[in-house]
């Protein structure tokens, strides 16, 4: 790894990556330091061999709560960045912003806020614990918001994530309601204990091949029904068997074989 | 084909959902399927439950034939699916992909061309299909889900996508659930792989399916459930069918677009008249019968 990282903890234990916000002082918020480092905090993680899977969470009781916009204030240069970046749509925030081809667990450890439901939005799986809530106050502040909210809407029903982006900073959604939406798949009292068990999970599988399913499914967002699946089939045909194929259905299913 | 008359006996208390009354013309008699009719309902069944129900090569090239001989059955208004045995679908056949010399090579060609049809969605069914899904559901058998209309459950039903745990990228069915349920729980079971199992009860919160009936209820429960939506009109249930899985295929602007096609496809059908005779007569409709448009040359 290529730290030090500003705000930022990346740490590798087992097949397991972290990377942990850790500016608790402030709600873990964004600030130009931070915005910098990101990239290549998750380039590290996606390149370093021996993690299989990224686990993302925060220092502290909040998990993420947007940009830092006192800090950006007073740095010009770095706010111009990222006007820029927004304006061309060419954000570097989120593991899917950075292309990053390892499974991403999102463990929302507390209130999730503003820009910081990309991480949530761009997470391969999310969990949370019993204290997170996300809210998305922009336009309590005059800001109009788009991208966190436009990808939260990709992942099940829109009019909870309407309702967020409308009623701002006066209202929360719960991790309870989170998990009945299927926005989060957990509801945890230690969202970094069920994050690492259900990542040691994934890295049990073989990892070119959760990097081409990741891949598919992603790809999948941004085409028709038919369309995506036609490209679906051509990357499983060209694609041999990375593990030997189990014998039976029993086999396959992990389930010791009947008889 | 086989004279009906010439069957073995069935059992002494059979299960009231698979007695076939079809008086006309037998269906087909398949190695690896059941096909049924019971009032307008047509039944699929798979019927291999030594092997969890897999698909082998046979049952492929079996399906494809079996859709359709239920979408041509006038008799027939809507089609439930279900399993024999404990599991509902496992996927492709690993014991016949490992001894049979030709393992996934047989399927190459077909999935490069993207050239399947062993769904009802494939063979672009036009009339409502309800999955049943009466125990496990693996891997490739989310194709079933995936590609039905309305899907209900067993409470002991159960789902996994080992696929990636063995190996293997097959993400088209996965792809279909994306566009019927919250992404995340999607990919949690394909990353995942056989690790986990989602329950059939997560399985109604998040939306995958919407009933539960005890294990022993479920073919019950589908013959009724299937008998309310046939007596719906056939002509507006298949243009409502193509409205809707459209709309997977594009943005909402568009989709309103092709909809309003189906929309007024219809008018001037009988049924727009029948409908609302029989409501104010206070009888069952007499619908038209239905046609099944041929699907389009291009293959899903």
């Amino acid at each position: 790894m290529s730290g030090p990282y500003r705000g930022l903890l990346v740490e590798r234990d087992g097949p397991v990556g972290w990377l942990i916000f850790d500016r608790p002082e402030v709600g873990n918020a964004m600030d130009a330091a931070m915005l910098a480092d990101l990239p290549r905090a998750w380039a590290d993680l996606d390149a370093d061999p021996d993690v299989r899977v990224i686990v993302n969470t925060g220092n502290g009781p909040a998990f993420q709560t947007g940009l830092d916009v006192r800090q950006l204030a007073g740095d010009r240069d770095a706010l111009r960045e990222q006007s820029r970046r927004t304006k061309r749509a060419d954000l570097r925030i989120s593991a899917w912003h950075n292309h990053v081809g390892k499974p991403v667990i999102a463990a929302v450890n507390g209130v999730c806020a503003g820009g910081g439901l990309h991480f949530v939005a761009d997470a391969d799986i999310a969990i949370a614990a019993e204290r997170a809530a996300f809210l998305d106050p922009h336009v309590s502040l005059g800001q109009a918001s788009a991208f966190e909210l436009i990808g939260l809407a990709r992942r099940g029903a829109v009019e909870p994530v309407m309702r967020i982006g409308l009623t701002g900073r006066h209202e929360r959604l719960s991790a309870a309601r989170a998990y009945e939406l299927g926005l989060v798949s957990a509801v945890v009292p230690d969202a970094r204990a069920a994050a690492r068990e259900l990542a040691e999970k994934i890295a049990r599988n073989p990892p070119e091949t959760v990097r081409l399913v990741k891949q598919q499914l992603w790809r999948a967002l941004e085409l028709g029904l038919t369309a995506a699946r036609r490209e679906a089939a051509v990357i499983a045909a060209r694609s041999p068997l990375a593990a030997p194929a189990p014998a039976s259905q029993q086999e396959l299913l992990g389930e010791p074989p009947c008889r | 084909m086989p004279d009906r008359a010439a069957m073995p006996d069935r059992t002494a208390m059979p299960d009231r959902t698979t007695m076939p009354d079809r008086t006309t013309m037998p269906y087909t008699e398949f190695q690896t399927l059941k096909l049924h009719r019971r009032g307008p309902v047509g039944w699929l069944l798979f019927n291999r439950p030594d092997s969890l129900n897999a698909m082998n090569a046979g049952m492929r090239a079996e399906l494809a034939d079996a859709w359709l001989e239920l979408d041509r059955d006038p008799d027939v208004r809507v089609i439930v699916h279900t399993g024999e045995g404990r599991a509902f679908q496992t996927g492709v056949d690993v014991a016949e992909l490992a001894t049979d010399g030709l393992g996934m090579e047989r399927y190459r060609a077909d999935l490069e061309a993207y050239d399947l049809h062993f769904t009802a969605w494939q063979q672009q069914v036009s009339k409502p299909v309800i999955a049943a899904v009466n125990g496990i559901c693996a891997g490739g058998g989310f194709h079933w889900v995936s590609d039905a209309d309305v899907v209900i459950a067993a409470t002991t039903a159960e789902f996994t996508e080992p696929h990636v745990s063995v190996g293997q990228v097959v993400a088209m069915e996965s792809i279909g659930l994306l566009r019927k349920m919250p992404f995340e729980a999607v990919m949690r079971m394909a990353l995942v792989g056989r690790h986990e199992r989602m329950s059939a009860q997560r399985a109604y919160e998040l939306g995958m399916v919407s009933q539960l009936v005890p294990p022993d209820q479920l073919r019950d429960a589908a013959q009724e459930l299937a008998e309310k939506i046939a007596r719906n009109s056939p002509a507006a249930m298949a243009a409502t069918k193509r409205a809707l899985w459209g709309a997977l295929e594009t943005g909402l602007t568009e989709a309103c677009r092709q909809g309003a096609r189906e929309v007024v496809s219809v008018w001037g059908h009988p049924d727009q008249d029948e409908g609302p005779r029989a409501f104010a007569e206070k009888r069952e409709p007499r619908w038209a019968e239905p046609e099944r448009a041929e699907p389009e040359a291009s293959p899903r």
